[in-house]
């Protein structure tokens, strides 16, 4: 295969040079446009004034920040040791050749296709303090102690929005499992069965080390997905009560479009890139050092 | 013959109209975009606010409003956004005070000065413009003074509690508050998910009667200070009205609407909200045959302005600076239409306050009446939101819910605020 596309390099640059400058246009560029901004203050209307690492000075020595981005480790744990390993345990279940199982397919990935507001608007109402599905359900089990007023309460509203979140991308990590489970070559399944490999042992050393690649992809994608969460957390909480839903992604845009702090908003967008960088660097790094 | 010759007559007759009038189109239509925040809920825009509109546009065939509805809660974050990047409409809805200034400062609004005595030699007194009025230039005309505060109670549920009257004082207040938590009855509806709520429709009011309606500015100017303890004393009051559990229990995770939602299913014995409701709660009590009453919050001791109710004009159009000549005329045009004394009679029948001096109709509801009566024997004070800078608004309306879920005290709230000033 690969002398054949030798002689054709040019037609492929050609065909990646649409994508790759819309690419260019719409996010690398923006990036470097915003790490400029991060260095000055601006308020959207006055001319800018440089101001160098103030507003990196400013974000850090911020406690609504720091709780912004433990808030966003919630979200980036939930979503690492929530939706990646439920999705892979989905994936291995429905490829299984069980009844249903298209059915099934649709079902799991249907929240990923759901716009995110109707998502947020929908679990609002399942947490309703008052009305809402889960409290009903409580107490017509009798866990009348368990009811919690979910989105309202500092202290656990963190933890209702992470769960919306794991529920709505399940789907697709689960997809990108069931693909990879395809490519699974049936011979060789069927060679460790016949060495004794059975059940359990066949998926741990058989299937999952010859998916390592999806993983990996499906954890990078699941950290940057978690670093730039809004819509849902939007919607349900607006951030708050005081902070307590308060990711990165909507305290920048707080300060920015609400505080008209483009420069600051900016600050914590650039950091947003570098930290996602850092910690996807870091997983690579971990799956290269243990995943032979 | 006759007839060929006729028809040719006529068929030409009708070219030359056609070609007549579309060239007369051509050159005399004007584009007008256009944005507000009425998506039509209220009795205000649906009656009186939208109809004109759409009169302006039957009357005036060459000109083309392009008009975007955006709901009121993105439209500030919307216009602010895009006129950071310079790319606003040509007629806008726009916002008092704090909000408004800076799109004035960028110089991207038109002053109306010359034009602005159509509207102040009888009709609007050019105080109510102060809101909109930068350097002695006026940038819009309001069409509504909305008071941002009033309490909404349901008689039948006092009555059960053992209260026919609205308390007076800020003690019984509280006394009926605990009656009716043991009648197993939220007292209070809130939803301050947006964060606006306790800021517009409380605090603004609270504050102006315990700090006086000048404290604001005083502040500003750096003559007074947040630490105050006539304004901690103010915050005193959310703190406690929450602590003590008159709130329902999720109000950080509804929105307004929820809030009187709860309300008209009888889940809380009552709201507080502002000047935009009153129609809506009027309707509404007659709809489901509930017994409404309407007041403000009551005395508080150590009250400098007891009188004091948060009101602000709003519902203003402004224009765009650097439109063209016949654009110009134009947005002017629809400005002079859109303000007219019968504009500001008809809000008046649908129950709203008007910043123009017309008489009351003489068909106006009793329940308005009640209202105006209310209202007139207040004064009118500052609304928070309209006369702090953008940053305070941020701070205090978080500040708010935090005082609320206990994470921050009426004195470190008080610390911020100024420290942020």
């Amino acid at each position: 295969m690969e002398h054949i596309y030798k002689h054709k390099k040019k037609l492929i640059y050609l065909g990646i040079l649409p994508a790759f400058l819309l690419y260019l246009g719409f996010v690398i560029i923006p990036i470097f446009i915003s790490a400029r901004y991060s260095l000055v203050e601006w308020n959207g209307f006055s001319p800018p004034s440089f101001v160098g690492l103030e507003n990196y000075a400013e974000m850090f020595g911020n406690n609504i920040f720091w709780r912004s981005l433990k808030n966003n480790m919630v979200v980036v744990l939930a979503s690492v040791l929530g939706q990646v390993p439920i999705g892979f345990l989905l994936a291995l279940l429905v490829n299984q050749k069980i009844k249903g199982r298209h059915f099934f397919r649709t079902i799991i990935f249907m929240p990923v296709v759901i716009s995110a507001v109707i998502i947020s608007l929908v679990w609002s109402m399942v947490y309703n303090y008052n009305f809402g599905l889960l409290n009903n359900i409580l107490s017509f089990v009798g866990l009348e102690s368990w009811i919690q007023n979910w989105l309202s309460d500092p202290d656990i509203a963190m933890f209702s929005v992470a769960a919306v979140i794991i529920w709505q991308f399940v789907g697709l990590y689960f997809i990108i499992f069931l693909a990879a489970l395809q490519t699974v070559p049936d011979e060789i399944l069927e060679a460790a069965k016949i060495d004794g490999a059975q059940g359990w042992k066949r998926t741990l050393y058989i299937t999952i080390p010859l998916v390592k690649d999806s993983i990996l992809a499906a954890v990078v994608l699941c950290i940057s997905g978690s670093l730039k969460t809004f819509a849902l957390i939007y919607v349900m909480t607006n951030g708050g009560p005081s902070h307590a839903t308060e990711v990165m992604a909507i305290h920048m845009y707080d300060n920015t479009f609400n505080g008209m702090k483009f420069g600051y908003g900016s600050a914590v967008s650039i950091f947003i890139v570098i930290f996602g960088i850092v910690l996807v660097t870091i997983v690579r790094n971990l799956f290269a050092k243990f995943g032979d | 013959m006759i007839n060929k010759k006729n028809s040719l007559i006529i068929f030409i007759v009708l070219i030359v109209g056609i070609l007549f009038t579309s060239s007369v189109m051509a050159q005399e239509t004007v584009e007008l975009e256009m944005w507000h925040a009425w998506t039509g809920q209220d009795a205000f825009a649906s009656e009186v606010l939208l109809p004109k509109i759409e009169e302006f546009q039957e009357n005036n065939p060459n000109i083309k409003l392009k008009i975007q509805v955006i709901p009121n809660d993105s439209y500030r974050t919307k216009l602010r956004t895009q006129a950071a990047g310079g790319q606003i409409p040509d007629i806008m809805q726009t916002y008092p005070g704090s909000e408004v200034q800076p799109l004035v400062e960028a110089g991207l609004l038109m002053d109306l000065e010359g034009i602005i005595d159509y509207w102040t030699d009888d009709l609007i007194p050019r105080d109510s413009l102060s809101a909109y009025t930068f350097n002695d230039k006026v940038y819009a005309i309001p069409a509504k003074v909305n008071y941002t505060h009033f309490a909404f109670y349901n008689k039948d549920m006092l009555a059960e509690a053992g209260y026919t009257e609205w308390p007076e004082t800020y003690e019984e207040f509280k006394v009926m508050g605990d009656a009716l938590k043991e009648n197993d009855i939220v007292p209070i509806s809130l939803g301050n998910k947006a964060k606006w709520v306790l800021q517009s429709i409380y605090i603004s009011t609270i504050g102006d009667r315990l700090t006086g309606i000048d404290y604001l500015e005083d502040v500003l100017a750096g003559e007074r200070k947040f630490t105050d303890p006539a304004f901690i004393k103010a915050l005193d009051v959310i703190k406690e009205l929450a602590d003590e559990g008159y709130f329902n229990k999720d109000a950080n995770s509804l929105n307004d609407m929820e809030m009187r939602q709860a309300f008209y299913q009888k889940r809380a014995a009552m709201f507080f909200g502002g000047a935009w409701d009153i129609g809506g709660v009027i309707e509404t009590a007659k709809e489901e045959d509930m017994n409404v009453g309407i007041a403000t919050f009551p005395q508080i001791e150590g009250e400098v302005a007891p009188k004091a109710l948060s009101g602000v004009t709003g519902s203003a159009f402004s224009i765009r600076s650097g439109l063209s000549e016949a654009q110009k005329e134009a947005a002017i045009k629809f400005l002079k239409f859109f303000y007219s004394e019968e504009t500001y009679v008809d809000l008046l029948r649908t129950g709203s306050f008007v910043p123009a001096k017309v008489d009351l109709p003489a068909d106006i509801s009793p329940q308005f009446q009640d209202v105006i009566n209310l209202v007139n024997e207040h004064q009118i004070g500052p609304v928070y939101d309209a006369v702090l800078p953008i940053n305070l608004i941020q701070t205090i309306n978080n500040g708010l819910q935090s005082l609320t879920t206990g994470e921050m005290t009426s004195e470190e709230l008080a610390q911020q605020m100024q420290d942020n000033l």
